[in-house]
């Protein structure tokens, strides 16, 4: 295991740097710069001031250089966004912010959407089913862009029983945890009847009942066990995308995390900002795949990491 | 053949065990609405005052005016843009889109007549040459640190501005006016030697580089940061309350990143442009689209309406008779949109052709079916109201005419658009009105003429790149431009050789130039600037579309003498907005109204 764990971390770091010149390379290839032309041109002197203050003159590969230095001591520069703090220091300051969201609305969506799955199966083709399939469905198909906004035209507007949009309280947390939640609930709900209906009729099931197990133990020991395989292939993609904050629900709900940042980045060609995001989005991505491969030997003993040695 | 039932179908799972978690989590969502930021403990300090409110600065409320801890405005800003800043020697493009320069005096201020009114500087002369200044400061003006404000910190300020180092986004402003501005701006000279110094402690002295008539409008743009703390901390000064210094009406109390930016009356101000209202709360809002959910929420009391209404929520306010009243249409900064051709190559540099194409251009269906109330139409590049605008003449330049369109594109060489290479017009990341006048314009072009036109709305810096490629790599858009300062020389200023377009025109430059800086008879510098905007239209390298009226919504509770009509009839929150820029400022308060929007603060 500490053999395969040591490979698989050098594999993140092979690709932690592989990203890292693609991403380099191809934000400066962006057409525009950090400076500012709203109105007139810059003279060229000016705009040579201003790339020579941010060392943007430099030589591609120099810039490169000096930039992987840095951020191998831990330091990732100076945001172009927020000249006053560091990339760490706003990182720091926003990533809290948008797990606290993608990670409440996880604790929502899984148990929900796994209690949701297994009635539908255990009511296959009942109206409980059918109900839990369309809302499934819903949540699936319909943006959560376009939910927030339905719930703030609702629970705000209409209703007034929440704020629009905020932070701070703990009602400013309960809409966009529940449009971010949707989805991977419906996702959840969807894959967890699919698979639990599969293995019910599975032979090792059949199996076990003819020896005269009870329900319970039937389906915690066979039915869930094995319906994970499939579900953990599925949810593992969600948790990197809901922890590392989302656009549209940070927007719309005025959440201070650091969803924004993706897109607000590279229109302001926030170059330090662009090489920190994208580094961290693919160090996150990696370590929940690792993650997930060793559940995958948790819940299927059939799951080898090593390669037998007989 | 047995019916298929799930093995599961048993006892253990219940659904009612699911519907109850439902229910919880719906009544979660039900819980009792948040009250009003700070709760409800909080009573008037004075209940029942005997005499007229004056706030911390001796200025007396009006009687109808909400007691003085209810003077709070809170404002939105937008979250999606860069805001590293709120004053505008550090960064214009950088800084929120409101309720920023409010931390010292600008040498003027505009009134809602847009005329120029005394702001820090008290008088002002120039000598018989024309191109030296003397601005007298206010001489009680005083930093809330004890310190006097004096001419070295508006020196200190411009010598930032043009301080090669700094490479300031509004450097060329001052180009080609402030003498040596250029030469500093470049790094030819030292910044000392701009023409901006200090003759005693309450005199400053502007030197330009020919005579400029309109520069103490121009001077809007003049707050100054402290020289001291300029040296100190540096120009990001004021993003820290710690570090923060004013001379202004108001201080900086707060500042959360992303989220909002607090200011305070500074009872320490020392100026003329007192308010009334006491505490101001920018709130971050990310999302255009959300600015009116959160103003009917009553969470904010205005939506700054350029450019971020859409023709979505403008028909939701029309078809509400509530919103409706809410509604402010004005001038905006005088703001036009307008086509430009890339003039240097074919098929653009055949005047025939750019004729053909200012025929088809019917802005009476596209006014009312696409601007609506954000407009009204252009025939010229100078909106009704501004100096020297002379828009009715040119109503008939280039009336709407499919036939003559079409003869003049066959005249050039194209009958019935054939052999015309197919266009791709170019936006400017722009907002759901401009891009909706584009492709009506666009499918105008294909109907009459035949010619293929794909409209591309871009990322601002992609497009400004394009833009400013030297060739232009835009041959044909739809761009816009509002004013700096209230004088022509800016507005057209734009059209000059080697500014924003490759257009060039020798006789339009001299025009332009020599109105600029001609300090005779008013009205004959008026006539130059028309003369010289009737070769503008003539040439057809601009077809001008609309002049923007953008509408903001405030709530009924803001009043004052400030929103009450203009010379012209507009009762609006006039440009430059609430800054020391203007003095608006000093003309608005909240009433008692306010009670019936928002509980009281704490």
């Amino acid at each position: 295991m500490a053999r395969y764990l040591f490979g698989r971390l050098m594999g993140v770091l092979v690709v932690f740097f592989i990203v890292s010149v693609v991403i380099f390379l191809l934000m400066h290839a962006i057409p525009g710069g950090p400076y500012n032309e709203d109105k007139v041109p810059l003279s060229a002197e000016a705009k040579a001031n201003y790339m020579r203050k941010y060392g943007l003159d430099r030589p591609l590969v120099e810039q490169y250089l000096l930039y992987m230095g840095n951020a191998l001591r831990g330091d990732f520069g100076v945001p172009f966004q927020s000249p006053t703090e560091t990339v760490s220091g706003l990182i720091a300051r926003t990533w809290p912010v948008s797990a606290s969201i993608g990670g409440l609305a996880l604790l929502v969506a899984l148990p929900l959407g796994l209690l949701l799955g297994t009635l539908a199966a255990a009511r296959q083709n009942t109206w409980v089913d059918y109900l839990t399939s369309a809302t499934a469905t819903l949540g699936i198909t319909v943006p959560n862009f376009v939910v927030a906004v339905w719930l703030v035209l609702l629970f705000a507007v209409q209703l007034k029983w929440l704020p629009t949009g905020g932070w701070g309280q703990w009602q400013h947390y309960v809409m966009p945890v529940a449009a971010l939640a949707l989805a991977p609930m419906a996702l959840t709900a969807r894959y967890t009847r699919t698979s639990i209906l599969e293995v019910s009729r599975s032979d090792y099931v059949r199996t076990a009942r003819a020896k005269g197990l009870s329900n319970r133990q039937i389906m915690v020991r066979h039915v869930l066990r094995n319906a994970m395989i499939p579900l953990l292939t599925i949810l593992a993609p969600q948790i990197p995308n809901l922890i590392t904050g989302t656009i549209f629900i940070e927007s719309i709900f005025r959440v201070p995390g650091l969803g924004k940042f993706f897109v607000t980045s590279i229109l302001a060609r926030d170059y330090p900002m662009i090489m920190a995001l994208m580094l961290l989005v693919a160090v996150v991505w990696s370590l929940v795949y690792l993650v997930t491969d060793i559940l995958y030997t948790v819940v299927d003993p059939r799951v080898r990491l090593e390669k037998s040695r007989t | 053949m047995q019916r298929r039932t799930s093995p599961l179908a048993s006892k253990r799972v219940s659904v009612w065990m699911a519907l109850l978690l439902l229910a919880a989590l719906l009544l979660q969502a039900c819980a009792p609405a948040p009250t009003a930021p700070g709760g409800v403990e909080s009573v008037a300090p004075e209940a029942a005052p005997a005499g007229p409110v004056v706030n911390a600065l001796g200025k007396e409320l009006p009687p109808d005016a909400a007691p003085l801890d209810q003077q709070v405005l809170i404002y939105p800003y937008s979250g999606w843009r860069t805001f590293t800043t709120i004053d505008f020697f550090q960064a214009v493009y950088e800084r929120a889109d409101a309720l920023t320069d409010l931390l010292s005096d600008s040498l003027v201020r505009l009134d809602k007549n847009f005329q120029v009114n005394p702001g820090a500087a008290t008088e002002w002369s120039v000598d018989e040459s024309g191109l030296v200044w003397t601005f007298k400061l206010d001489p009680n003006l005083m930093w809330n640190d004890g310190t006097p404000v004096t001419a070295d910190d508006y020196v200190a300020t411009f010598r930032y501005g043009a301080d090669p180092t700094h490479a300031w986004d509004f450097s060329w402003y001052y180009q080609g006016v402030i003498k040596n501005w250029t030469q500093a701006v470049n790094g030819e000279v030292p910044v000392e030697e701009i023409g901006v110094r200090a003759v005693d402690a309450h005199t400053l002295e502007f030197t330009t580089e020919m005579p400029a008539p309109y520069l103490p409008a121009m001077l809007l743009y003049s707050a100054p940061l402290q020289k001291k703390a300029l040296e100190t901390h540096g120009g990001l000064y004021n993003s820290n309350p710690a570090t923060s210094v004013s001379s202004g009406p108001y201080k900086l109390v707060e500042w959360t990143k992303d989220q909002r930016l607090v200011y305070e009356i500074n009872p320490d101000y020392k100026g003329t442009n007192i308010p009334y209202i006491q505490r101001l709360v920018v709130v971050a809002i990310g999302q255009p689209s959300q600015l009116l959910p959160a103003y009917e929420a009553n969470e904010i009391d205005f939506v700054w309406g350029s450019g971020t209404l859409s023709p979505a929520d403008l028909e939701l306010i029309e078809n509400d008779p509530e919103l409706s009243a809410q509604y402010h249409p004005h001038y905006g900064d005088f703001r036009t949109y307008y086509f430009a051709f890339d003039v240097s190559k074919p098929p653009f540099d055949n005047l025939l052709v750019r004729q053909a194409f200012a025929h088809v251009l019917d802005r009476d269906t596209i006014l009312p079916n696409i601007v609506k109330r954000q407009g009204i139409p252009a025939y010229s590049f100078l909106m009704p109201g501004f100096p020297a605008s002379n828009s009715e003449a040119f109503k008939d330049t280039y009336p709407y005419d499919v036939e003559k369109a079409k003869q003049l594109l066959a005249e050039a060489g194209y009958p019935n658009g054939e052999g015309f290479p197919k266009l791709v017009m170019k936006l400017r990341a722009e907002g759901p009105t401009p891009v909706a006048v584009a492709q009506a314009y666009a499918a105008a072009l294909k109907e009459h003429l035949g010619v293929e036109v794909e409209v591309s709305n871009m990322d601002f810096k992609s497009y400004m790149d394009e833009l400013n490629a030297k060739p232009t790599q835009v041959q044909f858009t739809l761009i816009s431009y509002g004013m700096d300062y209230l004088d022509p020389s800016n507005m057209l200023g734009v059209f000059l050789s080697g500014g924003r377009h490759p257009w060039s025109n020798a006789e339009y430059d001299r025009l332009v130039k020599e109105a600029s800086s001609f300090t005779g008879d008013p009205a004959e510098r008026t006539r130059m600037f028309q003369e010289a905007e009737k070769i503008l239209v003539e040439d057809a390298a601009f077809v001008f579309v609309y002049h923007q009226t953008p509408g903001d919504l405030i709530k009924p509770f803001i009043k004052g003498p400030a929103l009450e009509p203009d010379n012209n009839g507009v009762a609006a929150w006039h440009w430059p907005g609430f800054s020391t820029f203007s003095n608006l400022l000093s003309g608005v308060y909240i009433t008692k109204d306010v009670a019936n929007y928002r509980q009281p603060p704490q």
